[in-house]
């Protein structure tokens, strides 16, 4: 079976490029609901602040561990 | 020591506290990943067994996790 | 100025600009350390310092010309920079958060002014000395205004969370403010700018490569969109220029801001 088409060259930025889709959208979508949840209920601000961080921690958990991957799988 | 008074937090104070816990929750995962993923590493490194290295940086994204939902999180 | 360089060796083929770009010469032969990027920064310096003068030696009640700009300038960065981070402290810190600001900023814009075209922060020897330098004063007014051994029981054990888990967190904690704070600090300002810069002077090329080095009739689309995308990217550029200034003063503010009244 012959090669019809490759990717060569660095396909660890390839990942990560591709790995920062998810935590793009995700945080993206965390702080615009924060700030819409904000305009709507100002009043809750103290709670959708903790609970928007918390969020974004776990989202950028992922952003980070998508960075490290080609160092730690090689190539 | 300023005075507690937790009662009214003004405007400025929040936007302070969010910005510095914003900021940090970047430097703590790095840290973390850093710390324990660098730990993982060097046992795998001693051992041979390599995959300490994966368990010390999922550990370390994990314990910096909590960090922040025990320090902003409540 | 060097993409013309780069292309005057008579390539076949579309290569686009790579690390190369940023090596300068030296401009007076001899003087090995005197290169474009050095006299950048001399120039910002300069600039910071004539516009400062300018708006600030001589003020007057009513403000006109350049002390009008000068005032609004120092107002944003008092009202956004400072105020939120040093509280009271706000107006002693002014002198160095506005320079830093102005600074950078200058650094910043030498990025798309013609024939200039260097950001001086794609270097990354200059925001490592201003991330340093920050660092130092934070490790200073810390060390002064909490002792030094409660500089870091504050910042490793901050009150409220159960026992054992501070053998876990304290290493972090110390790690994430020692050590990854001041890199963050300068990596963001290298990073950006050099990004930038990388993504403009690439647009350029293809514009210039695909309209007037090969002009073909397939190539000529190509070209038209490489300077469409310039121009969008420039205008996109001025805005991160502004937007990495403010924050690298922000993020200076903070870090002050915390030595001073640890947060609790």
């Amino acid at each position: 079976m012959s090669v019809l088409a490759e990717v060569t060259g660095s396909i660890g930025s390839i990942g990560y490029g591709i790995a920062t889709l998810g935590p793009g959208i995700g945080v993206g979508l965390i702080f615009g609901q924060g700030v819409q949840a904000i305009a709507r209920q100002p009043e809750a601000y103290g709670l959708i602040r903790q609970n928007m961080l918390l969020g974004f921690v776990l989202t950028e958990a992922l952003a980070l561990i998508g960075l490290v991957a080609p160092f730690m799988f090689g190539k | 020591m300023p005075a507690m008074s937790e009662k009214k937090i003004r405007p400025e104070d929040d936007a302070r506290d969010f910005a510095g816990a914003a900021w940090s929750i970047p430097s703590y995962l790095l840290s973390g990943m850093a710390l324990y993923g660098g730990a993982g590493w060097l046992l795998s490194k001693w051992t041979g067994v390599i995959v300490f290295t994966p368990i010390g940086l999922i550990l370390g994204v994990a314990l910096a996790v909590y960090l922040v939902y025990r320090k902003h999180g409540r | 100025m060097s993409t013309l360089t780069l292309l005057a060796s008579g390539e076949d083929k579309f290569t686009p600009p790579g690390l190369e770009l940023f090596d300068s010469p030296p401009i007076i032969p001899g003087v090995v350390w005197f290169t474009k990027p050095v006299l950048l920064a001399l120039l910002s310096t300069l600039i910071v310092v004539a516009f400062c003068w300018s708006a600030f030696a001589k003020p007057k009640l009513v403000p006109r010309g350049a002390q009008n700009i000068g005032e609004m300038g120092y107002m944003f960065v008092r009202d956004q920079v400072a105020r939120p981070f040093l509280g009271k402290d706000a107006d002693r810190w002014m002198g160095p958060l506005l320079s830093i600001f102005l600074l950078v900023w200058v650094w910043n814009l030498m990025g798309v002014l013609p024939l200039l075209q260097f950001p001086v922060a794609s270097h990354i020897a200059f925001p490592i000395v201003l991330a340093l330098g920050v660092y130092f004063l934070k490790l200073y007014l810390g060390i002064k205004h909490q002792g030094l051994i409660g500089y870091f029981k504050n910042m490793m054990f901050p009150p409220g969370l159960p026992k054992p888990i501070y053998l876990l967190l304290a290493p972090i904690e110390l790690l994430s403010t020692m050590i990854i704070a001041p890199f963050t600090h300068a990596v963001r300002l290298f990073a950006n700018m050099f990004a930038g810069h990388l993504i403009l002077a690439f647009f350029s090329l293809v514009g210039f490569w695909f309209l007037f080095e090969k002009l073909t009739p397939l190539g000529a689309p190509i070209g038209v969109i490489g300077v469409v995308m310039t121009i969008a990217m420039t205008g996109f550029e001025m805005f991160i220029q502004f937007l990495q200034a403010f924050l690298f003063a922000m993020l200076a503010a903070m870090y002050i801001g915390n030595s001073l009244h640890p947060s609790h």
